[in-house]
């Protein structure tokens, strides 16, 4: 009735949150806080968000340099701008 | 219990026995007896004095009486059993469980003298005698009873003593070779132990003896040769690997002899075989389990430890004999064989030097069903990680086939099975996010530009903990929540009030995630997650 908090029905999921690692990195970042359970699937959503922006806007620093390949400096420039709008602050 | 039709002229344990405890003094000056234990005299005497009075009609009345007092009896051991130990209850449970038939040959004359005398000193020693009875490879017994039986019954307590030292000469005996053999140094002494460890083993424990398992003959020579060809190629890291004895000698005084020793380079004949034999061992278990048990383990140690000079014959034999009482003491299958054996090792490893080179392809054949061996798989797994590939023809097909795979995994084994994975478990996660970002980007894109952006992801996931620790502690909190990272989303302007957090839930987690994050409800008035 209840489901339970893990996965069990099948084990293959596809785009697996690294929840190992995203704890770990927040344990070494924070180790005086704590994390909820749930609290590292969001933190994943978060990544996948900020990630899916930031190529976005390498792809169309790329495309307005008409170049077909997504180089360093568009990287670069597009992290700049994502970071800044990702401070939270 | 039946009644056997054993006459009276062929005495059985049992009837032995029964004569014994009737004819017996009944009295034991040293312990008090109760009430209950002089009926039980009692009842003994009434036989007793029917069976003095004519032998030829005893058998039959001696049974039934015997069973009518061992019903009685039965009602007495029911009650005081606990109570009292005496060497007579003791023998009458003997009575009771053991079987009729007397399972002993012309020896059982000899067998019932001692165990009386063993029944008395401890009830220990007295199941153990008795026990004796019913072994016919019990040797103690027959060689000790003749010199206690010329004494005479009356003096029992003086043929305790003597049945002890007897015994104490058995034991001391086989305890030392037992000890020589752990030692991995072998010394010729050790001819003497071949025959003894079968004793102890059953003086012992004498419910786990078992028959000597059939071995087939085996070249020596051949076979050390094999081993000296594996340890050889063993280089000493493997050494430490396979060395799992806790009183394992020092291998650094050893190591330098063995390669002294060992200059053959066809070891690998050896350790072909025994590659083969842990191989078919594993695949065919049942055929050889009698010899598997210590051989490969053996060899196994042999390797790992010193290696003496000794007879050819000899290490084999005591090899052989370590491995049957090894076997008999243990389980087949059990992991301290490979201590004992490996003890043993250290002597066949010494023989390798002498074997002939030429006869890899044969001895191995040879060795192989020898090493078949139920044992130490993991240690002959590791053995076979240091082998050489090459296997001679003449082996079978099946261990030619686990051969060359493990061959094959032995250059890659020295390099670690991930570079980034092991090293690096932060850049590994850090690249999960990166492939996501080529995924998403629908681009091709450079090499530098990937860790571009696992840099700016690691600046990402540093402002992200920051973020989180003031939410919380805002909310006066130590422990990130989730409203928390809610939080973070509304202020990032990904959560907006046309787009909640759900929405991105439901668009960017998989399923499973998304079950747990949303919660949703169920029958019977439930919410998963709980709120």
């Amino acid at each position: 009735m209840v489901l339970s908090t893990t996965v069990s029905q099948r084990k293959h999921i596809k785009r697996k949150a690294p929840r190992g690692f995203l704890k770990r990195v927040f344990k070494r970042q924070k180790p005086h806080l704590r994390l909820e359970t749930s609290g590292d699937l969001l933190m994943h959503l978060n990544c996948l968000l900020f990630v899916h922006r930031l190529a976005e806007e390498s792809r169309t620093n790329a495309c307005e340099n008409k170049c077909g390949i997504i180089k360093k400096e568009h990287v670069l420039a597009a992290a700049k701008v994502i970071l800044k709008k990702s401070r939270g602050s | 219990m039946a009644d056997s039709g054993s006459p009276d002229s062929e005495p059985t344990t049992r009837t032995l026995l029964r004569r014994v405890l009737d004819t017996a003094d009944p009295s034991t000056p040293r312990r008090p007896r109760s009430a209950r234990a002089g009926a039980q005299r009692a009842l003994l005497e009434t036989p007793s004095s029917r069976r003095l009075s004519s032998q030829t009609k005893t058998t039959a009345r001696r049974r039934s009486q015997r069973i009518r007092s061992i019903g009685k009896l039965a009602h007495v051991q029911a009650s005081g059993y606990l109570e009292e130990q005496t060497p007579r209850t003791l023998l009458k449970n003997i009575l009771l469980t053991a079987p009729e038939s007397s399972i002993v040959m012309p020896k059982s004359v000899v067998k019932p003298g001692p165990a009386p005398q063993v029944v008395q000193p401890s009830s220990r020693e007295s199941s153990r005698g008795s026990l004796e009875l019913q072994l016919p490879e019990l040797e103690p017994p027959t060689t000790l009873a003749p010199g206690l039986l010329a004494p005479g019954r009356r003096k029992q307590r003086l043929r305790l003593s003597v049945f002890q030292e007897g015994m104490d000469k058995g034991l001391p005996l086989s305890q030392e070779s037992r000890g020589n053999a752990d030692a991995s140094s072998l010394t010729s002494s050790l001819n003497l132990t071949f025959a003894t460890p079968l004793q102890p083993q059953s003086v012992q424990r004498p419910g786990l003896a078992r028959r000597p398992p059939t071995r087939r003959a085996v070249d020596v020579g051949a076979f050390l040769q094999d081993l000296r060809d594996t340890s050889l190629a063993l280089a000493p890291p493997d050494t430490v690997l396979e060395d799992t004895q806790p009183f394992s000698q020092p291998l650094v005084g050893r190591s330098p002899s063995v390669h002294h020793s060992l200059p053959c380079p066809s070891h690998s004949g050896a350790e072909d075989a025994e590659r083969a034999v842990s191989h078919r061992t594993r695949s065919t278990g049942p055929r050889l389990q009698n010899n598997s048990p210590g051989k490969p383990a053996q060899l196994l140690a042999g390797k790992a430890e010193e290696r003496t000079e000794k007879s050819l014959s000899m290490s084999k034999v005591k090899e052989a004999a370590r491995a049957r009482g090894s076997a008999r003491a243990q389980e087949p299958e059990g992991h301290t064989q490979v201590t004992e054996a490996e003890g043993s090792q250290g002597a066949i490893e010494t023989k390798e030097p002498e074997g002939s080179s030429g006869d890899c392809p044969t001895s191995s054949r040879r060795v192989s069903p020898e090493l078949a061996s139920s044992t130490p798989e993991f240690l002959q797994a590791k053995r076979i990680q240091g082998l050489e590939p090459a296997p001679p023809p003449s082996t079978a097909v099946l261990p030619s086939e686990p051969l060359e795979p493990l061959s094959a995994r032995l250059p890659p084994r020295a390099r670690t099975p991930g570079p980034k994975a092991c090293q690096n478990p932060y850049k590994t996660g850090l690249s999960h996010y990166a492939k996501l970002f080529s995924f998403y980007a629908k681009m091709p894109m450079e090499k530098k530009a990937l860790e571009m952006v696992e840099k700016c992801l690691d600046k990402y996931f540093q402002h992200l903990c920051d973020d989180l620790e003031m939410f919380a502690a805002h909310a006066g909190r130590k422990t990130v929540r989730p409203e928390d990272l809610e939080l973070l989303m509304r202020r990032q302007g990904l959560v907006t009030d046309q787009v909640s957090l759900h929405v991105l839930v439901e668009r960017h987690l998989p399923l499973e995630y998304r079950q747990l994050l949303i919660p949703c409800a169920f029958s019977g008035n439930s919410v998963f997650p709980a709120q």
